[in-house]
């Protein structure tokens, strides 16, 4: 699996990263390094424990890290996510914007693994 | 050797791990990167590193302080005036990107950003800045070196005075360092005389003119070996009107602040308190308190020369001599200077004497530059202050000792890597005095029951020791801590900080 497959996967604009950041090995290492991020976790985490203003920094991380790798996909949930907190709410709304942004995540990070374990076995 | 080339330094502050790795990849090969993850780290490395960081991204939305609050303390600190700021954020609303403008940041990126567009907003920026810093750097040397010959050349004039008298030019070395001596001390306990550190500045300076009256005496008068008689003594004490004289005389420079306190010292420096002074018998404080200190520094200088009808006598009993009076009456509050700082004039004059040129001593700059805080970029100071920080770091990093350093304004509590990791703390804590954290893990005393915070506080004491129970990660132990308070080098020293270790016991 290539790094443009991996984009398609998760849904990204593998194109107009490369166009951004010039070098696919500099965006691999980026995308890779997604895996362990934090924001998601954090998210969740303020999430459960109703903590509005935790989460909103949180989706506001993710939503810069999405747009800088270009992952579209969890980009447009995570923006609609983080617009969503800067009201300071976690109402009903919030948790269906909730489930779709994780749905999104999910599918990111199963793609970068796959990606992970390639490159290992080269 | 390897050939070392130094980068500028750019630092990084963005609480995502991700952001700052692109970013330092992206600039990496150019500048040396500096990370920080929080507003509280950002103000610790600015506070430590100063103008050698020549950039900060600054992401707007982190934990503990954002970056609002960086831009905040750093307009508060000056740091603004000299460190350029780029915002990196994927907040847009103009709302935003308003304030950050009005708060001094140069520049704001959107995300997403083009790499390529980054690398150039960094070098237009740094380039900008350090063209700026460069013109300012010109100027504080130019002023430095014309303040340097100025100096020199009055040191000139007074020596040929000296010269004539047979003397080695330490005498107006000695009174000048005295004069700057006691008027810092004046200042720092009484506002009464109202004296800037130009002025100061300017009444050492002048201090070296007060004997150019004796260019008037005649050899033989000047030079007689032994005791004066009455009509001889009558003709010597002509020199301090005559040296006022030649100034008022002067055509050009008359009403330069210079000339005119260089006035006052000349004919007023040997009026006493009590009104039996020459040549005019001025009383209190209708003797200028330029002359009056330099009275006072010309009197412990000759006490304490040889001369050829007397030996020299000792540091301690010159000050005794002139705190009795035994050379006239001077000021209650310059006696009360005097005592206060005997033990620094001693020291400092010592040092001159063995020394020998006082021009080795840090450069005087205007003070008035100095206190815009702007030409603090003083090239030599940032490399003596770079050497230090590096000692210090290597000292800090691989000591295994808990080090730490309180500083006040802003409020930051920096640890040593390991004094961290056995503490459980982070390096860096901002407002520490309000941390949980910080207060409960290092316990009040057992006698005294004084805590940590009002260890931390001003007091008289430099250095305490005290032991304690301390919080090591879980477990509590008893400790001994040092402590060192920290004062400026300013005319009134004020506190800053304190130094300290922590010792398991």
């Amino acid at each position: 699996m290539t790094l443009e497959e991996t984009y398609f996967k998760l849904g990204g604009n593998y194109e107009k990263v490369i166009k951004l950041l010039k070098s696919p090995v500099l965006v691999r290492k980026i995308a890779l390094k997604f895996i362990d991020d934090k924001s998601f976790e954090l998210l969740e985490k303020s999430f459960n424990e109703k903590n509005s203003s935790e989460a909103f920094r949180a989706a506001h991380t993710l939503k810069g890290v999405c747009l800088n790798l270009c992952f579209d996909r969890l980009c447009l949930t995570s923006v609609e996510m983080t617009e969503h907190l800067r009201q300071g709410n976690i109402d009903d709304k919030a948790v269906e914007i909730f489930g779709r942004l994780k749905e999104d995540y999910l599918v990111t990070i199963s793609a970068l693994k796959e990606l992970r374990t390639v490159i290992e076995k080269q | 050797m390897k050939n070392r080339t130094i980068k500028p330094k750019i630092l990084i502050v963005d609480d995502s791990p991700i952001n700052r790795t692109l970013l330092s990849n992206i600039l990496g090969e150019e500048y040396e990167i500096i990370e920080a993850e929080n507003g509280a780290e950002a103000i610790a490395i600015l506070e430590n590193f100063g103008i050698e960081i020549t950039l900060v991204f600054l992401d707007i939305y982190m934990p503990k302080i954002d970056g609002f609050g960086v831009l905040e303390v750093m307009r508060e600190k000056h740091w603004s005036d000299n460190i350029p700021v780029i915002i990196i954020s994927s907040d847009d609303s103009g709302e935003h990107i308003e304030k950050a403008y009005e708060m001094g940041v140069t520049d704001f990126i959107g995300r997403q950003f083009d790499a390529a567009v980054v690398k150039r907003r960094a070098t237009n920026t740094i380039m900008l800045y350090s063209k700026q810093k460069l013109l300012e750097d010109m100027v504080a040397n130019q002023i430095y070196e014309k303040e340097k010959n100025s100096n020199m050349l009055v040191n000139i004039l007074s020596h040929i005075v000296e010269f004539r008298n047979g003397e080695s030019g330490l005498h107006i070395i000695h009174v000048k360092i005295f004069t700057e001596i006691l008027l810092k001390t004046l200042v720092s306990i009484t506002d009464k005389y109202k004296l800037s550190s130009e002025e100061i500045s300017i009444i050492s300076i002048a201090s070296a003119l007060h004997d150019i009256g004796k260019i008037s005496i005649p050899d033989a008068v000047l030079n007689k070996p032994g005791k004066f008689t009455d009509e001889e003594f009558k003709i010597m004490k002509t020199h301090s009107k005559a040296g006022a004289e030649i100034l008022e005389q002067l055509t050009l420079y008359k009403n330069e602040p210079l000339v005119k306190t260089a006035y006052e010292i000349c004919r007023w420096h040997h009026e006493r308190f009590d009104g039996r002074g020459y040549p005019d018998g001025l009383k209190g404080d209708d003797i200028p308190i330029s002359a009056q200190v330099v009275a006072m520094a010309d009197v412990y200088d000759a006490l304490t020369s040889e001369r050829c009808y007397k030996k020299a006598f000792s540091h301690e009993k010159a000050v005794e001599m002139i705190l009795n009076g035994e050379c006239g009456e001077f000021n209650p509050i310059l006696k009360e200077c005097l005592k206060s700082s005997a033990g620094n004039i001693k020291n400092e004059l010592v040092h001159i004497s063995s020394a020998g040129s006082p021009e080795a001593k840090m450069p005087e700059i205007t003070p008035e530059i100095l206190s815009r805080g702007e030409l603090s970029s003083f090239k030599r100071v940032m490399c003596m202050l770079g050497c230090e920080r590096e000692k210090n770091k290597f000292v800090s990093d691989f000591c295994n000792d808990i080090i730490f350093e309180y500083k006040l304004d802003p409020s930051i509590l920096t640890l040593s890597a390991f004094g961290a990791e056995r503490l459980g703390l982070d390096k860096s804590i901002v407002n520490p005095l309000e941390e949980p954290a910080v207060i409960n893990r290092i316990k009040a005393t057992h006698n005294t029951r004084k805590d940590f915070k009002e260890y931390l506080s001003e007091d008289k004491e430099t250095i305490t020791e005290y032991k304690c129970d301390i919080i090591f990660g879980n477990e509590t132990k008893p400790a001994k801590v040092i402590l060192k308070k920290l004062y400026s080098f300013d005319n009134k020293p004020k506190y800053i900080g304190v130094v300290g270790k922590i010792i398991e016991l």
